[in-house]
């Protein structure tokens, strides 16, 4: 009972002042979003909420899908696999939806996507980063409309090559993300002719980062790789502050987002990465985008909320091209989906359903007038360079 | 750098790490010298604490602000819970104190993600503070210097009063016969909610010297309240000495445990306190347990 009183009270914070306005006896696209709103992984989670919410309001508010209103029904997973099954299940089942956004984590995707095809349904994810989605693990009724892990770490081992450190050092959490990214970017280091002089990993949760500063400082290196997320990610930035690391060390990291600059501010500047997407991409249909997002919720969008957005555009695509939310009809259709996107031209790939994107390199600069640094374009990639092989998690060249 | 001046800088490296850790540690073990509970929400009070100072950094621009507002604060909202709450469960069996502390960290974290949000905030450190010394030519954070003397001020604090004044005198005579303290005329019920807010109080301000380097976040409760359990057991629940000797063993070992052997750097923690468990079951300075 609960349970059903959350879910009718999201579902109508959701959608109902849009659906209200344009019901015309037009069933509703129902569209379930299962999605880590709480739990570690909360914040991105939050973030992809917010992006879905804003392009179904714009949506509505331009009547509808084909002239259907949207209709999002979000359940909260926490970031536990098994209770994104459920929640899934719920919203499939229960709630009659046959296409899906959310899934936050990729423990979470890989869990539902084996169901899929069972449940006749759509999953158009917007942040999963691992690989084997595209590739061992690819389902038809599964398309990534966001830039994967493999790919982030590709645009940063391309712009290795093209810059001028030399020697690299690095520091990961101590899991598999961590041991994982780095072995992938030691390799990297190495195609590009570089040097790669020691790793370590800290275990989640390191409050102390003196040692490893200490230990990146002795190394020699002049680039240091860094694996962090969340918590960790700010402790050490705040502390390599306070030991001017950044004077000596270029540091470099897989994702540049909004979130982690706001939690250390100043200490956040010179940090150099990839980005899945980043507010100042110049383009007239980022700028429309950028503005409006500005107006109903007085912030940049953060890479989460661009990705889910794009996501969203991606899905629209696909039903006004095949005219229908059934998955015979729509999966064709999705696979030959273009869309002039806020991140430029992207497009999806019928091989793997992996949208074929630019990559972006950014730095984080200290701006007159913002209360926080901001992310600012370095170099950018295109797709055809960053997306790799059909069905495959690493570039032979 | 050469080998003395990685010595020097770990070495502060690791005071600093122990002076964060005392304020966790000794707040804990008064609680426990008292009362006999485990105070389960003691990393969350130590969150709560980050969060509050952040709240009053916002407000009144300064952190000094916020190490006078953060310990009163969180100390109060403790004392709070112990006449409201805790006071209910006295004479029942120790598991209802986990209990019920344990749940007031999960609510406690809930109401801070609904509160402050589930973003990491960033606390500011004074300018005055957020400079560097060149110690043999190697960089080091005035903070951590700051750090480190604020430990050694306030465990000279707490000793004094612990010793010199009367509700010292009663808060000692309570740990060891609490019925003839109340017997003697004084209420031993005001003593448990003064040592419960004090403790809190300290975990409080902790959260506001950490918060500077970790950033105030959701995260910070679960690792606190492990590492300060780990100090209590090592130094003896109940002894305040014990948790400032614990706590300095348990910065030092971190710091150059994570250094010669990094991917052991937990394991050196668990492993001196089950040396210690063995050897003296009642941790360094602890009654036999």
């Amino acid at each position: 009972m609960a349970g059903l009183s959350r879910r009718t009270i999201l579902t109508a914070a959701a959608a109902s002042p849009v659906v209200l306005r344009h019901a015309r006896g037009e069933t509703p696209i129902k569209i379930g979003m299962p999605v880590a709103l709480t739990g570690p992984a909360g914040e991105i989670g939050t973030q992809m909420r917010h992006g879905a919410e804003f392009w179904a309001k714009e949506t509505n508010a331009a009547g509808g899908i084909l002239g259907r209103p949207i209709e999002l029904i979000i359940q909260d997973t926490t970031g536990d696999p098994a209770t994104c099954v459920r929640k899934a299940q719920d919203v499939v089942e229960r709630d009659g939806c046959r296409l899906l956004f959310g899934m936050t984590l990729s423990s979470e995707a890989l869990a539902v996507v084996p169901k899929l095809g069972e449940w006749n349904a759509i999953f158009m994810s917007s942040d999963n980063g691992d690989g084997r989605l595209t590739g061992s693990s690819f389902v038809p009724n599964f398309f990534r409309a966001n830039i994967s892990g493999p790919m982030e770490t590709r645009v940063i081992s391309l712009w290795l090559r093209q810059g001028k450190l030399g020697k690299f050092f690095a520091l990961g959490m101590d899991y598999a993300w961590g041991h994982n990214s780095i072995g992938v970017f030691q390799d990297e280091v190495k195609r590009a002719g570089k040097t790669f002089v020691g790793d370590v990993y800290s275990p989640i949760g390191t409050k102390d980062f003196s040692t490893y500063i200490t230990k990146i400082r002795q190394s020699g290196a002049d680039g240091c790789f860094l694996v962090l997320q969340g918590d960790d990610n700010a402790a050490f930035l705040s502390q390599a502050r306070d030991y001017r690391l950044q004077d000596k060390v270029q540091l470099i990291t897989s994702i540049v987002d909004l979130n982690s600059i706001h939690a250390v501010g100043d200490a956040a500047i010179g940090l150099a990465g990839s980005t899945r997407y980043v507010a100042t991409i110049d383009n007239p249909k980022n700028q429309a985008f950028v503005a409006a997002w500005q107006k109903q919720y007085n912030a940049l969008p953060d890479v989460f909320e661009g990705e889910q957005y794009q996501a969203c555009k991606m899905l629209q695509a696909g039903i006004e091209e095949a005219k229908s939310i059934d998955a015979d009809k729509l999966r064709p259709a999705l696979e030959s989906a273009k869309i002039d996107s806020i991140k430029g031209p992207v497009a999806m790939r019928a091989c793997d359903h992996q949208a074929v994107q630019g990559g972006y390199i950014v730095k984080v600069v200290k701006k007159d007038g913002a209360k926080f640094p901001v992310p600012e374009i370095v170099t950018t990639f295109p797709g055809d360079q960053v997306t790799p092989a059909c069905r495959q998690m690493t570039f032979d060249s | 750098m050469d080998f003395l001046a990685f010595l020097v800088t770990q070495c502060l490296n690791a005071l600093s790490q122990a002076a964060l850790l005392f304020f966790l540690g000794c707040g804990l073990t008064l609680i426990f010298g008292i009362m006999r509970i485990v105070n389960f929400a003691h990393g969350a009070f130590f969150m709560l604490g980050a969060y509050v100072g952040w709240s009053a950094v916002y407000v009144t621009g300064s952190f000094w602000g916020a190490l006078v507002a953060a310990p009163i604060l969180v100390g109060g909202f403790g004392a709070a819970f112990e006449m409201g709450i805790l006071r209910r469960l006295y004479g029942r069996d120790g598991h209802s104190f986990l209990m019920v502390t344990f749940g007031l960290t999960l609510m406690m974290g809930e109401a801070i993600r609904l509160i402050w949000g589930v973003a990491a905030l960033q606390v500011v450190m004074p300018q005055s503070l957020s400079g560097i010394v060149f110690i043999l030519d190697e960089p080091f954070p005035i903070y951590r210097l700051f750090l480190a003397g604020a430990g050694i001020v306030v465990a000279v604090v707490i000793w004094q009063f612990l010793e010199r004044t009367r509700l010292g005198l009663l808060i000692r005579a309570t740990s060891q016969n609490a019925e003839m303290v109340h017997a003697l005329g004084t209420d031993v019920r005001l003593v448990r909610s003064a040592v419960f807010g004090i403790g809190c109080g300290l975990a409080g301000i902790g959260g506001v010297f950490a918060a500077p380097m970790v950033t105030a976040s959701l995260g910070m409760a679960p690792n606190a309240v492990i590492d300060t359990f780990v100090i209590v057991i090592i130094g003896g629940m109940g002894s305040f000495l014990g948790s400032m000797i614990g706590a300095l063993l348990v910065a030092f070992v971190q710091v150059f445990g994570s250094y010669y052997f990094p991917d052991f750097a937990l394991a050196f923690m668990y492993l001196i306190m089950l040396t210690i468990l063995v050897v003296r079951p009642g941790g360094l300075l602890g009654k036999e347990a």
